[in-house]
């Protein structure tokens, strides 16, 4: 047991070793990227040296990184700012304003160049924000817009939501046909984005209904599917409990229309009912090329990260740039999926093209009625 | 010394994490002081030609202007004129670059501070292109002041936010470390916290009257919600007790239950400001008399005031604890209750009290973190329990209980503390954090075990 012990804490203190060194090479990789401390820095005269000088950090707090689409932002954000010269410092915040607000007072401390926030909390970051406007430092938010009072933002790239929302809402109708039929929302309500989306989607029904006598489209269900795959798989299986006609999902983002599918899949109706995304992550395209959701209204995260950095630039610079930028969404359905060179050239995805050919065959064999639905999806 | 070591051993750990944080983080340190811009004035004069002619530039922050005011002061005195104060964005101190440049009057020089100096329009490529146009800043040169080697882990800035950052973790982990040592736990914590932010703040708004809420107001709201955060440790208590349930799942059920209350406070009041007709979102409820994010957001003597909250609830608990027959109660409860039951200790009154701390410490916790939001939020402190009863281990409390000191929980809070802000300074992910934390977690617990052995 001793023995045991003694083994466990040597493994637990090297692994905290390790750890800590992780934290050292970035650390001083920070520290030494500064310039250099001279009392005259500059003379016009003077031809600049060096392709890339440092520009400072930027300090980016994530609304969350084990969502997919924010990994994009920060990953692009990093590879833009090395490009210009800036050190970009990406923190998660795990959708908790808390750890937000401490994120931004260590980059007060810091003294960074920039902040560039998700924020976690429309209202309740305003305080943080605040702070780091009392100390100078331009606070830019991406894709979520903060709504607090008295707060400076710099600057704001972000998607236009109630576009994508009424995209989804064509799609929903394109999906439904002529028939119509029931649909569930899955929501996320905390999220102000997500609230747009489904007031997009709503008055794009609304306005569909309204011009038709029969064959409405009725919403009969908007449930909280927390954004997450589990949340919604089991939120979409309790309202095919409820409503066994069910012809349409309509999920606030991709993982949550994925878990969607899966209850769907459970429950064997997935020739009955047509799920809409939202995003566009890679696993949402994954999806449209695989059938299993008819359409996603796609966002740009990429090019969110890319132009927080260069509106930041054109701030420090003393540029003019567009305060606040709403990217309209694109509609991406399965013939898109086809072209597109992100789910061909990459290798993890090959294998599920393979699948898609070889289900409808084994479906045709089976069942085949439900071959070509299966087949157009 | 072995022995001291052991007793002592989760302050070296905090000590050793600050000694290796500060030769980490040694860098380049930028004053911005009103002695550093008399010097960059003074480093003016000696470098230029007789009465230079300066443009200062730097950010519109209060510290800056301090920067900017010693500066000009320096350089008028020194016989020096002052042709332009920039106190804004980069893009301020390009058109007054361009508004003096163009009035045919010669630049000799820029006084700028650190940050300011990085901006584009100064930058020298810049600022030749812009000579050509405006000739009155040909040959300008651009001065900032001397910077110092000084870890930034170090400065007093960023001390001060690592313990008031964390100060409402530290506030809960009184109670918890009372609960502990008792041989209990108490995993409702986090969402006592959040119900007592949001009755609070429907109680400012609706009860002392909102923007005009004074401060008995403010005080009588905090008290309803530390109250009802009081009576659910109450309730917590009285099922443990009286009706033999195990703690763990009396207090995981009161998570629910408190956490599931939050919700509904929160989005029927806002569904009420709607006008009842939609449903609300669960968003925080704003606060808006303004002087309720004083406790969370103000200092005093310039120590942020949620430190000085948690340093005299400290202490407060530690007299508690070591001088009062209430503080003995307690360990003799944890160390053995039936032995304690027959030397006439009231166990179940001590166990029922100490249950009603942890939630009247839970709905402190609470009030400051709706000052410091100016709202209550719903969705606040969700997974704090673990993070408290990891504090709480940290430090030397032992979960079979009789056994902790106050004071160890303050260090071991801090030394989760110091290790995040580490960790966030030098930007490692949050999923490297986690492994830190769980191994943090489990050494504690065997440095425990071997001080048994």
């Amino acid at each position: 047991m001793l023995r045991l012990c003694t083994r466990l804490s040597v493994s637990t203190s090297i692994l905290l070793g390790m750890i800590l060194a992780c934290g050292c090479t970035n650390g001083s990789s920070s520290g030494t990227s500064s310039g250099s401390g001279t009392g005259e820095t500059t003379t016009s005269s003077g031809a600049s040296t060096g392709p890339v000088t440092s520009r400072g950090t930027i300090g980016f707090s994530a609304l969350t990184l084990k969502n997919p689409f924010f990994k994009i932002i920060a990953d692009s954000m990093t590879a833009e700012g090395k490009q210009h010269g800036f050190e970009v410092l990406v923190n998660d915040a795990e959708r908790d304003v808390n750890e937000q607000a401490k994120h931004i007072d260590n980059y007060i401390a810091q003294r960074v160049a920039a902040i560039v926030l998700n924020p976690a909390d429309r209202i309740a970051i305003g305080p943080a924000i605040r702070k780091a406007n009392e100390a100078g430092i331009p606070v830019f938010t991406c894709d979520l817009q903060c709504a607090a009072d008295d707060v400076k933002i710099a600057g704001h790239i972000g998607t236009d939501n109630y576009q994508g929302g009424r995209l989804a809402g064509d799609a929903m109708v394109e999906a439904l046909g002529e028939a119509g039929g029931e649909v569930l929302i899955l929501h996320f309500k905390q999220a102000n984005s997500c609230v747009l989306r489904v007031q997009g989607f709503n008055e794009a029904i609304a306005e569909v209904n309204n011009r038709r006598q029969n064959g409405k489209i009725e919403v009969v269900s908007e449930l909280e599917g927390g954004g997450l795959r589990d949340e919604g798989f089991k939120a979409a299986s309790d309202a095919l409990q409820a409503h066994q006609n069910l012809r349409g999902i309509f999920a606030i983002n991709d993982p949550s229309a994925l878990g969607a599918w899966t209850a769907l899949k459970q429950a064997e109706k997935l020739d009955q009912v047509t799920i809409i995304g939202f995003d566009g992550q890679l696993e949402g395209k994954q999806a449209i090329l695989e059938g299993k959701i008819f359409a996603d209204p796609i966002q740009f995260p990429k090019k969110m990260g890319v132009v927080s950095v260069q509106n930041i630039l054109k701030y420090i610079d003393g540029e003019e740039y567009e305060q606040i930028e709403l990217i309209p969404t694109e509609l991406y359905k399965k013939a898109d999926a086809e072209k597109d060179p992100e789910l061909q050239s990459s290798p993890a995805p090959a294998p599920a093209p393979a699948e898609v050919n070889a289900n409808p065959e084994l479906k045709n064999i089976r069942f085949p009625g439900a071959a070509p639905t299966e087949a157009e999806v | 010394m072995k022995r001291f070591i052991a007793d002592n051993g989760s302050v070296i750990v905090l000590l050793a994490l600050c000694a290796y944080y500060s030769f980490v983080t040694l860098g380049e340190q930028h004053p911005n002081t009103p002695a550093a811009g008399r010097e960059v004035a003074e480093t003016i004069l000696d470098a230029s030609p007789p009465a230079p002619a300066v443009v200062i530039v730097s950010r519109d922050t209060a510290q800056d202007r301090t920067f900017t005011d010693a500066v000009r002061q320096a350089v008028e005195s020194g016989g020096g004129t002052v042709l332009a104060v920039v106190n804004g964005a980069p893009t301020d101190a390009r058109m007054a670059l361009e508004q003096v440049g163009g009035a045919f009057k010669q630049v000799d020089a820029i006084a700028t501070n650190d940050a300011a100096s990085e901006w584009g329009p100064l930058q020298p490529d810049r600022l030749q292109q812009a000579s050509q146009k405006f000739p009155g800043l040909i040959g300008v040169k651009v001065f900032k002041p001397r910077s110092y080697i000084w870890p930034s882990f170090l400065s007093r800035e960023n001390l001060v936010n690592v313990m008031n950052q964390n100060a409402v973790i530290a506030i809960i982990a009184i109670g918890m470390t009372m609960v502990i040592i008792t041989a209990g736990i108490d995993l409702s914590v986090g969402s006592l916290l959040a119900l007592c932010g949001v009755t609070t703040a429907v109680a400012v708004q609706q009860i002392a009257g909102g923007a005009n809420a004074g401060t008995i107001g403010l005080l009588g709201a905090c008290l309803i919600g530390t109250g009802v955060c009081t009576l659910c440790g109450v309730f917590n208590g009285v099922m443990v007790t009286w009706f033999r349930v195990p703690a763990f799942v009396v207090t995981l059920a009161m998570m629910m239950v408190a956490r599931g209350l939050a919700l509904i406070v929160a989005v029927q009041y806002q569904s009420a400001l709607l006008g009842g007709g939609t449903e609300g979102t669960p968003e925080a409820v704003k606060i808006e008399a303004i002087s309720f994010s004083w406790l969370g957001n103000g200092s005093t003597g310039g120590i942020p005031n949620p430190i000085l909250l948690m340093l005299g609830l400290y202490v407060a608990a530690h007299v508690v604890m070591n001088r009062t027959s209430f503080g003995r109660y307690i360990y003799a409860v944890g160390g053995n209750p039936e032995a304690a039951r027959l030397s006439g200790v009231p166990v179940f009154g001590v166990l029922i009290l100490v249950y009603a701390i942890c939630g009247a410490m839970a709905g402190l916790a609470g009030i400051v973190d709706a000052s410091r939001f100016e709202g209550g939020r719903p969705n606040a402190g969700e997974m704090y329990e673990l993070q408290v009863i990891a504090a709480v281990v940290v430090g030397g409390t032992s979960l079979a209980g009789g056994e902790g000191r106050i004071f160890g929980t303050l260090v071991g809070a801090m030394i989760i503390a110091v290790i995040q802000n580490g960790l966030n300074m030098a930007g490692v992910a949050s999923y490297e954090q986690k492994v830190v934390f769980g191994g943090l977690i489990l050494a504690a617990v065997l440095l425990d075990r071997f001080k048994r052995q």
